[in-house]
């Protein structure tokens, strides 16, 4: 552009208006290879997810055979499931797993991030070992947690019946379904909370030190700074962790599954009525869809009462 | 007094620190210590084993497993024949060994390796020009794009398995191992496709423009700079990126468990573990040491990318 100032009168309008045409085409150059860039990503999860979904609650209105063809069914696979009370049950099960896992992984994360936020020895190393349990393998960690509360050999039983004396029999904890579902909450929330940690710890080392100096010299105690000045400044990350965890906790099917066969989750029951037994694929698709019009369903009650976006 | 106060304080912090970290770790010690104990040793709460067993991991990475199952009398037999031949002996050999049937690990592991490490390669090289894009060029529909991809948050497993299970075994793919093996792969590229593009797009972002504009102005095209100059600059985004998908795709069970079902010698390690627990070969130390040599890539990896990753996860790039 510079060049343009020193040439005289036609000459400058000359080269001017070569740049605005050079300046458009290379916009329109832009927007195409822009588009060429971006179109085989776009391609293949508008192939891959988008239109499976939109596929998957189609299906939901046949009765879906692999070897020979769909027939339409109406709303009879909606009507059987509703009816069915193993699904209000699984619907009971996800409420309280969901519930109980997103408010004790928030909790422990929480906790955990005010406390590696301290300046301590050894910190960088403590700060990565707690990551582990988010990193490892579902399938690598499930046996040894179903180690810990085997009957005979698990430590878990070693210390409340042989030590403690709290039990009147060794008895596995997950092998039924009242108390492994507690279990598979348990297992979320180790397996889950550092990353909540990690979402948390990097907001708190944020904050301006100033600030807790400053209501140190006007006398707040621990509580207060915490309720006064933490608290504020983490509370859209925290609830931003809580709409994650509950969508990702609503969806989960590895993290029960694998650890325990007795708690149906809705993942779970579907995946059970969609690829075990008769293998019904047409109620699985309903019962897929249903879960995800109910997780809409929060999502926007959520994000209009919780947040108040 | 008030240094009293502040020993206990240290003291009530340290005793803190020790117990998430315990927590966090309690399950990895369980983990490893029974992996080396022998079948005597289980009830003992201690993690330190009486006698360290090796034999589990000798057997699933398949050293010293020649002579084991070997009745004596053949072994004396072997020796006593010098003239034979080492084919000979082999065939002999091969009668007794099983090791294969009992938990091929090895082979579950070479069939995971390949199938994550081509499904993560496949995403990353697409999200390095997709991230690109959104993040430097403008275009109508970009932030359209860029936010779209978000909304795969919000599809949980299960809801794609069903109707990509049901494409697939109409296009035919399900009925080879070849063309399952396929589809899996496909199928883990678009799982991490969306985290590789919003992980890439942020990184990028960073980048100063003028760097690239100055190599444009030297005369280098588009795809001269993103091949000369984003791709150099950003590479160890492009890794840890790389890595995350890679973990992804090795953890992933769901889709592996319904695609593989009939084709056993293709089970990837997830599976085939599963399948270990529930067979009558199920012994404790055999699963705990599968068990650890299944986490320790994954965690060597991690321990590797440990830095970037925690910045990327932090900036929304997640998947579970």
């Amino acid at each position: 552009m510079s060049r343009i100032t020193h040439t005289t009168g036609g000459a400058a309008a000359a080269i001017k208006d070569t740049a605005v045409q050079k300046l458009s085409t290379r916009a329109q150059r832009d927007e195409r290879l822009g588009w060429s860039l971006v179109a085989p990503s776009v391609i293949i999860i508008l192939a891959l997810i988008l239109y499976p979904v939109l596929y998957n609650i189609y299906l939901s209105f046949f009765d879906v055979s692999l070897s020979e063809g769909n027939t339409f069914s109406g709303l009879a696979n909606h009507r059987e499931i509703l009816g069915d009370a193993e699904f209000w049950k699984a619907i009971s099960t996800t409420i309280i797993y969901v519930v109980f896992t997103t408010v004790g992984t928030t909790l422990a994360g929480l906790g955990t991030a005010i406390v590696m936020n301290k300046k301590f020895p050894l910190r960088g190393l403590v700060r990565s070992l707690i990551l582990l349990p988010y990193v490892a393998p579902v399938i690598s960690v499930v046996f040894a947690w179903q180690f810990i509360f085997d009957p005979v050999n698990g430590i878990f039983m070693d210390i409340f019946y042989d030590k403690l004396h709290l039990f009147s029999e060794r008895f596995s904890l997950i092998g039924s379904p009242s108390t492994a579902v507690w279990v598979a909450i348990l297992f979320a929330i180790w397996k889950n909370f550092p990353f909540t940690y990690l979402m948390i710890l990097s907001r708190l080392q944020a904050i301006d030190e100033n600030l807790y100096e400053a209501a140190e010299i006007d006398g707040a105690n621990g509580w207060q700074k915490f309720r006064h000045i933490t608290l504020p400044e983490v509370y859209f990350v925290v609830n931003a962790i809580i709409l994650l965890r509950v969508i990702w906790n609503f969806n989960k099917f590895e993290e029960v599954y694998l650890l325990t066969s007795n708690v149906k989750v809705l993942s779970v029951y579907t995946y059970l009525k969609a690829f075990t037994g008769t293998m019904d694929l047409g109620q699985g698709a309903t019962l897929a869809v249903l879960q995800f019009f109910i997780l809409i369903g929060f999502i926007l009650f959520y994000v209009k009462k919780v947040l108040k976006w | 007094m008030v240094k009293r106060k502040n020993i206990f304080r240290s003291i009530g912090f340290a005793l803190l620190v020790f117990l998430i970290v315990m927590f966090a770790l309690f399950p990895f010690l369980q983990m490893a210590s029974l992996s080396l104990k022998y079948q005597w040793d289980w009830g003992n709460p201690s993690f330190i084993p009486k006698q360290i067993n090796l034999e589990a991991y000798k057997e699933l990475l398949n050293i010293g497993q020649e002579l084991k199952n070997v009745p004596e009398s053949i072994v004396l037999l072997l020796e006593e024949q010098p003239d034979l031949t080492d084919a000979q002996r082999k065939a002999i050999l091969a009668k007794y060994q099983d090791t294969g049937d009992v938990f091929p690990f090895l082979r579950y592991f070479a069939n995971s390796l390949i199938l994550a490490s081509i499904a993560a390669l496949m995403s990353v090289t697409l999200a390095v020009f997709g991230s690109y894009s959104f993040s430097r060029l403008r275009f109508r529909g970009q932030s359209a794009v860029q936010r779209g991809v978000l909304f795969v948050y919000m599809f949980g497993g299960i809801l794609l398995l069903i109707p990509l299970y049901k494409v697939f075994v109409a296009l035919g793919f399900i009925s080879t191992p070849t063309g399952t093996f396929i589809s899996l792969m496909t199928i883990y590229m678009v799982q991490t496709l969306p985290v590789s593009l919003y992980m890439l797009g942020n990184y990028f972002r960073t980048i100063p423009y003028s760097i690239e504009e100055a190599a444009m102005i030297e005369g280098a095209s588009r795809f001269g700079t993103i091949w000369r100059i984003i791709i150099p600059l950003s590479l160890s985004a492009i890794v840890t990126v790389y890595i995350y998908s890679f973990m992804i795709a090795w953890n992933e069970y769901l889709f592996a468990s319904v695609f593989l079902k009939s084709f056993k010698e293709y089970y990837t390690l997830p599976i085939g573990l599963k399948t270990l627990f529930n067979s009558k070969n199920a012994i404790w130390d055999r699963i705990m040491s599968a068990s650890m040599l299944t986490a320790l890539p994954v965690i060597a990896l991690f321990m590797t990318i440990q830095k970037n990753l925690a910045g990327g996860l932090t900036s929304g790039g997640v998947k579970e």
